[in-house]
């Protein structure tokens, strides 16, 4: 039930009661309704937040473990929050699952939907059971955080089937280097 | 390129998510809808309230206040959005996302066909106004409003 896509399980009990959740969206009637919906799974939403700022106040401040923000927001929006938040260096707030949501995401916009740091963006309409299927998921996401260049976030490759042509993916050519490199150690000691 | 792996530590969220206590998928999905289910009122205020905002928008004048206007546009059809999204209101979240999608994809300063956003306030508001049994009628609104969104699409490139 942890898998991307799948469907979940109606009698999986999970339980994320004790969990310290931060709801940041500029619209007071989209953030109840997914306060109203978290409370339905079980989580409380400790911090609800109008604004970014005011949410960089709160995460220098306290720990959370669970943040759910929405990406088009006036000032500060929740990619430039996200972003910030992945390169604060706070601990552990910076490494904290971040689910993002979006009624719309501009064209211009895309790329930095994708290089700011967020575990996973879902997007408008979507239903009660995808939303507590992304919580599931991202809070079993193990992927390791990555730092490339400007990006600060989570391994954004989800492919594991080998990617088509030559691998360009340098830890997996390491990896390979490194197994090659045994393989024919293992090898000369046979022969030997 | 350099890259720095941080290897994953195990979130907080993974060590409680299977501790005793807690409460069935199915339990937490019916809680949850009907959470919002009791939003719904409200939420139908909201959406007329943004397709009036559409509908009053007067064009811009000029080169001038037309970013505004087209962000105040863009800004209603996204709260419509918001709003709609939980009660499975599909046409009108996939109707006001099509206004969305040309207004992303204009160029700052291009001009744009303002008859467009008008087109759209009066569609949103016969959708909201249909019966849920009217699915023909809805279909035959969305396909063209989609149609004149994939002609406009194709204009801006």
């Amino acid at each position: 039930m942890s898998g991307l896509g799948e469907a979940l399980r109606e009698s999986a009990v999970i339980n994320l009661a004790s969990a310290s959740t931060m709801v940041v969206d500029d619209s007071p009637f989209a953030l109840e309704l997914t306060a109203q919906s978290l409370m339905g799974f079980g989580i409380r939403t400790r911090h609800a937040c109008i604004g970014a700022a005011e949410a960089m106040e709160i995460l220098r401040d306290q720990n959370i473990d669970l943040l759910v923000v929405d990406c088009d927001m006036p000032g500060i929006d929740g990619f430039e929050l996200v972003r910030w938040l992945r390169r604060s260096g706070l601990e552990p707030n910076a490494f904290v699952p971040v689910i993002m949501t979006a009624a719309h995401i501009r064209r211009s916009r895309v790329a930095e939907a994708r290089d700011c740091g967020a575990n996973f963006i879902i997007t408008k309409p979507f239903s009660a059971a995808t939303l507590l299927e992304r919580i599931v998921w991202v809070s079993r996401d193990g992927r390791p955080f990555l730092e490339v260049g400007d990006y600060f976030g989570p391994d954004r490759r989800f492919r594991k089937s080998p990617a088509p042509g030559d691998e360009r993916r340098v830890d997996l050519i390491r990896k390979k280097a490194f197994e090659d490199q045994k393989a024919q150690a293992a090898a000369g000691v046979d022969a030997a | 390129m350099t890259v720095i792996t941080h290897p994953r530590r195990r979130s907080n969220l993974a060590a409680m998510i299977d501790s005793a206590g807690g409460v069935s998928v199915g339990v937490a999905l019916a809680r949850a809808r009907a959470n919002t289910e009791a939003l719904r009122a409200r939420a139908m205020a909201v959406i007329d309230e943004q397709i009036g905002l559409l509908e009053s928008l007067p064009p811009p004048t000029g080169p001038d206040d037309a970013s505004t206007r087209l962000d105040q546009a863009y800004r209603a059809s996204t709260a419509l959005i918001d709003a709609a999204a939980p009660f499975e209101l599909a046409e009108l979240c996939r109707s006001a996302a099509g206004l969305c999608d040309l207004i992303g994809a204009v160029d700052p300063g291009a001009p744009f066909d303002w008859r467009i956003v008008t087109v759209h306030a009066r569609s949103l508001r016969l959708l909201q106004a249909l019966p849920p049994g009217a699915t023909a009628e809805r279909d035959r609104i969305v396909q063209s409003l989609s149609e004149v969104i994939d002609r406009k699409l194709a204009q801006a490139g």
